[in-house]
């Protein structure tokens, strides 16, 4: 009885919160729920497991997941999933509440789910999904996770052989979960023109096999690429069943499975997040690379990580990273890189207020390699916000910047930004800060300052 | 006279969690100032007569804890040769390494590692991470100084009969209940502070140069290094440290 008025009041307070806000409410229906009936998830009606995907790793699930529910639902597919974003436990319960009846049945041909990879033996004790497909696991916010191995073993606790595997072929902790699965399904993304190498003394990462050195032949994204452990030959497979390939980035095009698809993001994380979500649509829901292709036409990321902001006659290229992982900071730093004209790099590396305690670390930014950015005609560098600007530009000098080509500015002021961006001769300005920064700088924009 | 400071860097590639480089390159930065060539040898699993007395200066970063034993049974035959090395000669040994060169790991799922039995110090793996600034005032080359940085705790050190190597300003330290900051023994420190440490706290970076030019009979240099960037970024993270909320013990009733 417990789950109806559960049930009950999740979808009340669903519907209250849509009535005040569209874009709110996510997680509190379900949190509700759970403190009703701590195994509410458990006990809706009607789901198959097989029919259930989770989408876990440190990045690129959100966008995966956003893939394969546009492709499903374009090719008629009725999908439940949670691709506003709540990936926890109270936020898969606030769905599955909304899209119930009023008994807890629920019908759909697939559920597909984001799954945060720390909580994620919570949901799968709840919610046994059969399928799942993981994008990586990489040094991603330590102040929670604290290194790689930790969220590794979360989800070896889950993993077993009644699962089907999706795999990135190319990030070895990812691929080496095959062998606990019944059946594992690799999927990568072929060399490519901003593919990249970095220098000798920048590391790579133990073999999971043997622990001994692995190497990367090249990277397509930071510390993902073709990779091989010369000691017990634990590899990448060189053309993996799903594979992105013929990266065209100027026709913004590429192939898979001798597919042309357009390429709606032509970013080199996309690409992985593209040959996943083909591997899910054809593997565990038989929708073909020809059916899904027709969908790459009118695809729209919610929540991307790139915006472009028009300021009086300057070009504004906003690049939101993930604090504390080197990776997405890495790839912001290559899209830049890649740009040969004059520019002016504003970075506001930030202190870290997910929870209490606050603190200021910087040195994920150190795995970075910044010589290519530095190499590309960077008119001067901002090195802005309290109480990391100093780390973030002495970051820049030991790339050999020189000193006088930094602006320091220990704050967050956005009239201070705006006054620094305004001295530069270039109109191609970068930036990189966090998101409620550049909400501000948007609304400084709008509100007639341009 | 031997003008090569040479740095024996162990295991970047298994232990690379918290841009640890950074350390590298603040010890080389710092020897190119004074004049020096550095050379900078990488020792993995693979590298052939390892001997600690070739190195001017050890840096071991941190590391998951998955991949210790192997680098234990590596290190093992070298025992002698490291506690000799630390009597005179700078080491520094950062976050979950510590264990390594301990008596004993004991992991959350009650399995234990021999450590080399260096510093006489137990490990304890947390159960959940403790991710926080870390500022503590230490002794090194007899020289004081502050020290601030990052720590992201998974591990507990007990250090028994183990000086500290710093006494905490603000942070977790050790245990989170004593007021001690990692461990020295003779010129090894052995810290919670991870990531570019010797970036942010060049002061200890110049003592460490310091004691290697003393080690090697050179003289040493005199000329300070240009500190005010770095002493601006303590002045700053100190402020935030002051504003803080916090639900640490405070170090006053430790």
């Amino acid at each position: 009885m417990k789950f109806y008025f559960a049930l009950w009041l999740a979808k009340i307070l669903g519907v209250a919160i849509n009535l005040v806000s569209k874009d709110r409410g996510t997680n509190l229906p379900g949190e509700k729920a759970l403190a009703i009936d701590p195994s509410f998830v458990k006990n809706f009606k009607n789901i198959d497991y097989s029919k259930v995907i989770f989408i876990t790793g440190t990045n690129g699930k959100s966008s995966t997941t956003n893939l394969v529910d546009h492709i499903l639902k374009e090719n008629g597919k009725k999908i439940i999933s949670n691709i506003e974003g709540a990936n926890l436990l109270s936020g898969i319960a606030t769905i599955l509440a909304k899209e119930s009846t009023l008994t807890g049945k629920l019908k759909a041909d697939y559920f597909i789910f984001e799954t945060d990879e720390r909580y994620l033996p919570l949901v799968y004790a709840q919610l046994p999904a059969e399928n799942m497909l993981i994008t990586n696991l990489q040094k991603d916010q330590v102040q929670r996770n604290g290194d790689p191995d930790f969220i590794y073993r979360k989800l070896k606790e889950v993993i077993n052989p009644q699962m089907t595997l999706i795999l990135n072929n190319e990030e070895p902790r990812s691929r080496s979960f095959e062998e606990s699965s019944y059946r594992s399904v690799y999927y990568g993304v072929e060399r490519h023109d901003e593919s990249f190498n970095k220098g000798i003394d920048y590391p790579t990462q133990a073999c999971l096999k043997c622990h001994h050195d692995m190497v990367f032949d090249y990277y397509n994204v930071d510390s993902i690429g073709a990779f091989h452990c010369d000691f017990c030959g634990y590899a990448s497979e060189t053309i993996p069943e799903y594979q992105v390939n013929d990266i065209n980035f100027k026709e913004k095009t590429f192939k898979l499975k001798g597919v042309d698809y357009n390429m709606p993001y032509d970013l080199p994380f996309m690409f992985y997040n593209y040959a996943g979500a083909l591997a899910i649509c054809q593997e565990i829901c038989d929708i073909s690379p020809q059916k899904a292709a027709k969908a790459f036409n009118n695809f729209k990321n919610i929540g991307g990580r790139f915006e472009v902001l028009k300021y009086k006659d300057k070009t504004i290229k906003y690049m939101r990273i993930k604090q504390e992982n080197p990776d997405t900071l890495q790839s912001a730093l290559n899209i830049m890189a890649f740009d040969k004209q004059e520019k002016m790099v504003a970075l506001g590396l930030y202190t870290l207020v997910d929870f209490i305690p606050h603190y200021a670390n910087t040195f994920y930014a150190f795995d970075c390699d910044f010589k290519p950015l530095i190499d590309s005609k960077v008119e001067r560098y901002l090195c802005f916000s309290e109480h990391v600007s100093y780390d973030t530009a002495n970051r820049l000098i030991y790339e050999g910047v020189d000193k006088e080509d930094i602006t320091i500015m220990d704050s967050d002021n956005i009239k201070e930004i705006f006054a620094e961006i305004d001295k530069a001769e270039t109109n191609n300005i970068y930036l990189i800060t966090w998101i409620s920064t550049f909400e501000k700088m948007k609304k400084f924009i709008e509100g007639g300052q341009n | 006279m031997d003008m090569i400071l040479k740095i024996g860097w162990l295991f970047p590639n298994t232990f690379n969690l918290h841009g640890d480089r950074g350390n590298i390159l603040a010890i080389k930065a710092e020897g190119l100032r004074r004049g020096y060539k550095v050379e900078v040898f990488q020792i993995n699993l693979e590298t052939k007569d390892f001997d600690p007395m070739d190195y001017d200066f050890i840096f071991c970063p941190p590391g998951e804890i998955v991949h210790f034993k192997p680098v234990i049974e590596f290190l093992k035959p070298h025992n002698e040769a490291l506690m000799t090395f630390i009597e005179n000669r700078p080491m520094l040994v950062t976050g979950t390494s510590i264990g390594i060169f301990g008596e004993e790991i004991h992991r959350d799922d009650n399995s234990s590692i021999k450590g080399l039995g260096i510093v006489n110090l137990e490990v304890y793996e947390s159960h959940v991470v403790y991710g926080d600034d870390l500022y503590y005032h230490c002794q090194y080359n007899g020289n004081k100084m502050e020290i601030i940085g990052n720590q992201i705790q998974m591990m507990h050190v007990e250090i028994q009969e183990e000086s500290p190597f710093g006494q905490l300003i603000y942070g977790y330290g050790n245990t989170g209940n004593t007021k001690f900051e990692g461990a020295r023994s003779g010129k090894g420190i052995f810290t919670n502070t991870l990531g570019p440490v010797l970036v942010c706290n060049p002061w200890l970076t110049e003592e460490i140069v310091n004691l290697i030019e003393v080690n090697k009979g050179l003289p040493v240099w005199e000329e300070k290094r240009d500190n005010s960037l770095e002493l601006n970024s303590l002045k700053t993270k100190v402020a935030l440290i002051e504003k803080k909320e916090s639900k640490l013990i405070k170090i006053s009733e430790r």
